[in-house]
């Protein structure tokens, strides 16, 4: 939590600058999957592009302590996400994700931008706004920094309902 | 393979020549099973039973029906008998052969002949009658008999079967008869000639093809029909023990 | 659509390159034993259900079906895109293969994909001739997993087709082992009181329509891959990997409620067509329609795959395994279902006096536009007025595994009784979950790829479905396809076909050689489908792409209702020269239909 709120800014290079630290659907991301990196530490960039519903590529390496900077396409027709995490992250994210839906953020190829921001009662909102993933439409291009800090079972994944179920996630293999 | 061509050129000229939109595409026309009326047949003994009466006459009973047809037309063989055990005669004997068309959505028009032979004079009569399903589930098949020599009668039937289970079934039957005129030598007075009512109550041990019943049939005869009877010599009430066996193949 | 541009440019490139499969298949005589009773019926190869057939999409198939019978056979391709004189109906798309005879399809593989196929000459079907078809995509697919397995489902009766034919004509209620008993209205009348139940009775007596009408025909051995339940067929895996596992209905008779206890299910494709992925607890799959779905086992434990009959009168079932022999528990059948006066609604010339007694509100039903267009239209705006009185306050605090259940059904229509936009409201033939989480709607389906453009329809046919109970006659704007007239559609139109149900029986509609694009209110997004269920007392709608000339079979897929006069012949008129002249083969074709 201490993690995405320091790193915010290298996140919010692609979101809205108005976007507020707390984590809309947090729930303990940075535990073992790493941390926001600083875009100039990135050493190299991986660009992933994401279909209906899979990533190309399904798989990336990398070294422990390596930052990297991903370049997320959005290439196809349905609302997709880019997300890093141990699978028990995944799977806690996913229902937040299924909220989403049931609130009409997500309509198949759409984002509800104004249900997004809009306030849920204390000051927090559905924004889809944390540093380790990126949410978006068809045709939408985005950026994600991460340092993988430590060797873990880490995934990329799209926690959009039935995606990742589907089998639209990738695999970080440390080398 | 020269048949269905030529079956093929026979549709083709033939909607060349009733309209110019259709295409050469309805090459062959649908002579299938399927496209015809579906033919199907049964055969139902509603009751096939030995009666046994409070003053210890024994009977061999069935009444039972055959159908062979379609939808829109049945030919329906009824027969009901009664055979008395101990004389080795029949006491009554009545066969129908009606032709059957669906008349509503549940009811029939039924026409055909009767013809009765039992032990003593036989009658022939003509039969109009409807048989269906009337509201609540009761089972009615009424008929209207006209014999040779003019006699009228009408028969109503209904019966109503309480599912105590799925499988543990117990009918109520009524059958009355009333004349309209009088035939003497068959015993039949005019007005209510006689009732039967039956409570039976079966299991189906083989789906509904084979079902054993145990119940209790009460005859009666009513007013010149009674008369007659007495003076024959014949009972104008009876109470039976029943057991027998519904069946359908 | 992206697939198909690929395979044209392929051909294009490197025309000599087309793949061709050749294949063989025989129509046999074959014993089915289903563990509770042994019955001669039809298979293939020897076998019933017959051979998984593996095509690749692109190829060109030739599949050469010896009939071994004494009887006239067929093979229809369920699903499959084709010329129609190789779609297999006897009588519309070719005369039929006649006993000693091999005849040969040939046809392009146009789609990838799960699908069936099976006899269509009188009762070969029920009596045992299908069996699977698993279509490879040329492309990737939408979705990953390890290992897949063809779950192929019937309702095995012990009665030949034919008799069952025969015996429903002469007893309708002959094979209902569920009717409303004495003990019944006697617990009714506790639940409800006497007076209550008395004019419950008087009004379906008085309609002479019974509340449990709700399968034709019980008594059956629920089969999966042609074993019962004690045969329990079973697939194996490795725990942590992803099972396709690609569900067929190709029962007679028999809609099945599927659920795998202790494991999500995530939808990913029906009727052969890739939809969005829909993570389910349970899902009802009509007869004839199939169903892809992923599961992802994670423990060393087996698992029950439990297909409950919807009347609740038989079940099949299989295992999911790490090991040959592990098995679950197996759960128990769930009460049988009851219509409502809901499910009535669609009938004409009902007796309306009769019913004073009945609630009146489970009547009221929105026309179907109402019904298509509620789950969206009508969630949107109560979102809005949700999310602002709702306590979102602590949202990580919250209980979100109810919130994955729920359905969107009942959200829009308020949670006292299961809901579901097609299905009548207040209908009793609503699915829920057995576990309480999210079943399966057609409004769930959302087409991962659009295959058509979206356009306004050229015209609407309505198509009432209709039938008598008592009689067993079924039929279709009343007229019975002895006596019906084909339906004639043009090529090149799009046409919207209003299915409205005015029977108390759901009748899965199957066009041949077409699309059918099952209208969920999702547009461009609609679900593209081979067949459409449609509940009693519902009007549903579909459109089809008018785009394979010939003559196609259109009908209920329920075979005796089918048999019955549930049916009707397609003829597409017009349509380009080069498909026209085909027609002109298989007239050549001997045999007599």
């Amino acid at each position: 939590m201490n993690a995405s709120k320091v790193f915010l800014v290298a996140a919010s290079m692609s979101m809205s600058a108005a976007a507020i630290a707390a984590g809309a659907h947090g729930g303990g991301h940075g535990a073992g999957s790493g941390e926001p990196g600083k875009a100039s530490e990135a050493a190299r960039t991986i660009t992933v592009e994401m279909y209906d519903n899979y990533y190309e590529p399904e798989e990336v390496s990398v070294e422990t302590g390596e930052t990297v900077r991903f370049v997320v396409k959005n290439e196809g027709s349905l609302v997709h996400e880019f997300n890093i995490g141990t699978p028990s992250m995944h799977e806690g994210h996913q229902k937040e994700m299924m909220m989403m839906v049931e609130h009409g953020v997500i309509q198949g190829g759409k984002l509800n931008h104004d249900m997004m921001s809009m306030d849920m009662g204390n000051g927090k909102t559905m924004k889809h706004d944390d540093p380790n993933s990126v949410l978006l439409e068809p045709g939408q291009s985005k950026e994600v920094v991460w340092k993988f800090t430590e060797k873990g079972d880490i995934e990329f994944a799209c926690n959009v309902p039935g995606h990742y179920q589907a089998g639209m996630y990738g695999d970080v293999n440390f080398e | 393979m020269s048949r269905i061509r030529s079956v093929v050129a026979v549709s083709f000229l033939a909607s060349m020549g009733f309209s110019t939109a259709v295409t050469a595409q309805e090459m062959i026309s649908d002579t299938t099973a399927r496209k015809q009326p579906l033919t199907t047949w049964g055969v139902q003994f509603e009751e096939f039973e030995y009666r046994y009466s409070d003053d210890d006459e024994e009977l061999g009973v069935w009444n039972a029906d055959a159908f062979y047809g379609t939808d829109d037309f049945k030919v329906r063989l009824l027969t009901t008998g009664e055979y008395e055990i101990a004389e080795q005669a029949y006491e009554t004997l009545e066969n129908q052969l009606v032709g059957q068309i669906p008349i509503s959505k549940f009811f029939d028009a039924k026409a055909g002949v009767r013809f009765d032979t039992p032990e003593g004079p036989d009658r022939t009569y003509a039969v109009l009658g409807v048989a269906g399903l009337a509201p609540q589930w009761f089972e009615i098949d009424a008929n209207l008999y006209v014999s040779k020599d003019g006699d009228t009668s009408t028969e109503l039937d209904a019966e109503y079967e309480l599912l105590l289970t799925n499988y543990w079934i117990l009918a109520a039957t009524l059958d009355a008869t009333v004349a309209f005129s009088e035939d003497r030598e068959i015993g039949v007075g005019k007005g209510l000639v006689s009732t039967e009512t039956g409570l039976r109550l079966s299991y189906d041990l083989i789906d509904r093809a084979f079902s054993p019943y145990v119940g209790v049939v009460h005859e009666r005869k009513y007013g010149d029909s009674a008369d007659f009877a007495e003076a024959d010599g014949g009972s104008t009430e009876d109470w039976f023990a029943v057991i027998g066996a519904r069946i359908a193949f | 659509m992206k697939t198909r541009l690929l395979t044209g440019l392929l051909s294009l490139l490197m025309p000599a390159m087309v793949l061709a499969g050749e294949y063989d298949l025989t129509v046999d005589r074959v014993e089915i034993d289903t563990g509770d009773f042994v019955k001669e019926g039809i298979g293939y190869n020897g076998k019933s259900p017959g051979p998984v057939m593996r095509f690749k999409e692109g190829e060109n198939v030739r599949i050469n079906v010896t009939n071994n019978l004494d009887e006239m056979t067929s093979i229809h391709w369920h699903g499959l895109i084709l010329p129609f004189d190789q779609d297999g109906v006897p009588g519309i798309s070719f005369p039929g293969i006649k006993p000693g005879e091999t005849f040969t399809y040939e046809f392009p593989i146009q789609q990838a994909g799960t699908y069936w196929f099976h006899s269509h000459s009188g009762f070969q079907e029920p009596d045992g001739a299908y069996g699977s078809i698993v279509i490879e995509p040329e492309g990737r697919e939408p979705f990953r997993y390890d290992r897949e397995y063809v779950v192929q489902l019937t309702d095995k009766h012990p009665h030949s087709g034919d008799r069952i034919m025969r015996n429903l004509k002469m007893m309708p209620d002959y094979y209902n082992r569920e009717q409303q008993t004495v003990g019944e209205f006697f617990s009714d009348v506790s639940e409800n009181g006497l007076m209550n139940t008395v004019r419950d009775r008087m009004a379906w007596g008085g309609m002479r329509m019974m509340k449990a009408d709700v399968e034709d025909l019980q008594g059956f051995t629920g089969l999966i891959n042609g074993k019962g339940p004690d045969q329990n067929w079973t697939g194996l895996f490795e725990p942590g990997e992803r099972i396709r596992l690609r569900f067929i209905n190709s029962s007679a008779m028999t809609y099945f409620d599927i659920r795998i206890p202790g494991l999500d299910m995530t939808v990913v494709q029906a009727d052969g067509n890739n939809v969005q992925p829909v993570n389910v607890d349970e899902f009802r799959i009509g007869v004839a329609e199939t169903y892809d779905v992923i599961v992802r086992p994670k423990d060393e434990q087996a698992y029950t795959i439990f297909a409950e009959s919807m009347g609740r009168s038989g079940y099949a079932r299989a295992t999911l395994a790490p090991e040959e022999g592990m098995e679950a528990a197996v759960p128990q059948l769930r009460e049988p279902a009851r219509l409502t006066m809901a499910d009535m609604s669609g009938m004409h010339g009902m007796d309306h006096g009769s019913m004073a007694g009945m609630d009146h509100g489970n009547m009221e039903m929105g026309s179907s536009e109402d019904m298509a267009g509620m789950d969206h239209s009508s969630m949107e705006g109560k979102d809005h007025s949700n999310m602002s009185s709702m306590d979102h306050s602590n949202m990580k605090g919250m209980d979100h595994s109810g919130m994955a259940g729920m359905d969107h059904g009942s959200m829009a229509m308020g949670k006292e009784s299961p809901s579901d936009p097609f299905y009548a409201k207040g209908s009793g033939l609503v699915p829920t979950a057995a576990n309480g989480g999210k079943f399966l709607s057609y409004a769930d389906l959302k087409a991962q790829n659009p295959l058509y453009e979206d356009r306004e329809p050229t015209r609407e046919i309505e198509l009432r479905l209709t039938g008598n109970m008592e009689r067993y006659t079924w039929s279709i704007n009343g007229v019975k396809y002895e006596d019906a007239d084909p339906i004639r559609l043009k090529y090149g139109e799009r046409v919207r076909f209003k299915f409205v149900n005015e029977t108390m029986m759901t009748h899965p509609m199957h066009l041949h050689g077409m699309w059918s694009i099952l209208d969920v209110g999702a547009g461009q997004w609609n679900p593209i489908k081979h067949t459409v269920s449609v509940q009693p007392g519902t009007t549903v709608y579909m459109e089809t792409e008018v785009d394979e000339p010939g003559q196609w079979a259109f009908h209920c897929h329920l075979s005796y209702h089918a048999a019955a006069g549930m049916f009707r012949k397609v003829i597409v008129e017009g349509g380009p020269e080069s498909k026209q002249a085909k027609t002109d083969v298989i007239a050549e074709e001997g045999g007599e239909a």
